[in-house]
């Protein structure tokens, strides 16, 4: 099939979100599923068909939401109310607009844990600790579905 | 003007310390936030103010409550909505600072007449973004709904209001942006969302007459 020509192509416009919690490795399809579900919860089915969103890029802890021009602020709307992805807890926090894929690439500074894993327990239940630039330090439970996650800094777990 | 982020709650309640929900807060824009309940040690980075929630049924619970040392020790102090009448006498009450969880209440629960005090009272009622974010369908218009209401009412009497994320994890605290976002969805203007993001400071030390200092 013959593409269209530039100028008969529809606008489109990139917002690069951040994934949190950090260092899960999130399937993009069930990113975009969350996504269209909290759109379309929030602005219709008319509004969410004219703005065409699309998860485009979901790596390193970043997605790239592909949607009309001129709509690119109701869809980083509807992106702050995702509170789950795949049925876990989740947060897209918005970083930039642009139209282009390749200026919203310079925006992405991969977020990786600073050391390796350690182990720490609370009460009866072990936790897997990754450590982060700034402190942060993300305790995942240790089991196979469904863990609890508690997020602390270094302070707060020299002090318990 | 200090944007503040007027309620969050932190480890135990929620999943995230206090240390660590200030750290994301100052990472999203905010200057301030307030924790609601034992604060401890205040960490560095953002001013975190400690804040109290008085939960009751009648008013005469209130002022006991008011009264109490930990609440005292508190920088604000919320009372969650209830009736009609509920909300009419507790925005005349000294040391109360907001009204919370106004999207949980009836229609009306918050009129004209509440309004009117709590401008003439200072109360703020605060607006949380926890309704917004994590629900959907009838129970979200309903907040939005009654949110519009609230809207209309401050644009006619000039009561402050707040904004909260009301977040018990980090993953719930959302930026500044994205707050203006989820207002607009309401009908707040950007000033008026820059203006109740600011309003703590406003409630909890009023301009006072000038005093002579010898």
């Amino acid at each position: 099939m013959k593409p269209r020509p530039p100028a008969m192509r529809a606008k489109r416009r990139y917002i690069l979100a951040r994934i949190l919690p950090y260092g899960v490795a999130w399937d993009q399809k069930q990113v975009y599923l969350s996504v269209i579900e909290a759109a379309t919860s929030l602005w219709g089915d008319a509004a969410i068909g004219f703005a065409q969103p699309a998860v485009v890029f979901c790596d390193g802890g970043y997605i790239v939401v592909r949607c009309r021009r001129g709509t690119e602020k109701d869809i980083a709307t509807a992106l702050a109310t995702v509170n789950a992805i795949a049925d876990e807890r989740a947060a897209l926090r918005t970083v930039a607009t642009s139209g282009t894929i390749h200026a919203l690439r310079r925006r992405m500074k991969p977020i990786r844990p600073l050391s390796e894993a350690g182990e720490v327990k609370f009460g009866e239940t072990y936790f897997t600790v990754y450590r982060y630039p700034r402190q942060k330090v993300d305790l995942v439970e240790k089991g196979i579905k469904h863990q609890k996650s508690l997020f602390f800094t270094e302070v707060d777990l020299e002090e318990r | 003007m200090k944007i503040t982020d007027a309620s969050i709650h932190p480890y135990p309640v929620g999943d995230s310390t206090l240390a660590r929900m200030a750290l994301e807060a100052a990472g999203l824009g905010f200057d301030s936030i307030v924790a609601i309940g034992d604060v401890g040690h205040r960490p560095d980075g953002p001013e975190v103010l400690r804040g109290a929630v008085i939960s009751a049924a009648s008013q005469k619970e209130v002022i006991r409550q008011v009264r109490e040392p930990t609440v005292r020790r508190a920088d604000v102090v919320y009372v969650n909505a209830g009736d009609i009448s509920f909300n009419r006498a507790i925005v005349t009450l000294k040391g109360v600072h907001v009204v919370r969880n106004i999207h949980a209440t009836r229609r009306n629960a918050f009129d004209h007449v509440a309004a009117r005090s709590a401008a003439e009272h200072n109360v703020a009622v605060d607006i949380s973004m926890a309704p917004i974010i994590q629900l959907r369908g009838t129970k979200r218009q309903r907040a939005l709904q009654r949110y519009t209401d609230i809207l209309s009412l401050q644009r006619r009497y000039g009561f402050p209001l707040t904004i909260s994320s009301g977040a018990r994890s980090i993953l719930e605290q959302r930026s500044v942006r994205d707050v203006r976002g989820l207002c607009a969805l309401f009908g707040m203007t950007g000033e008026e969302v820059s203006e109740a993001l600011s309003s703590i400071d406003r409630i909890t030390q009023p301009d006072q007459p000038v005093k002579v200092v010898r």
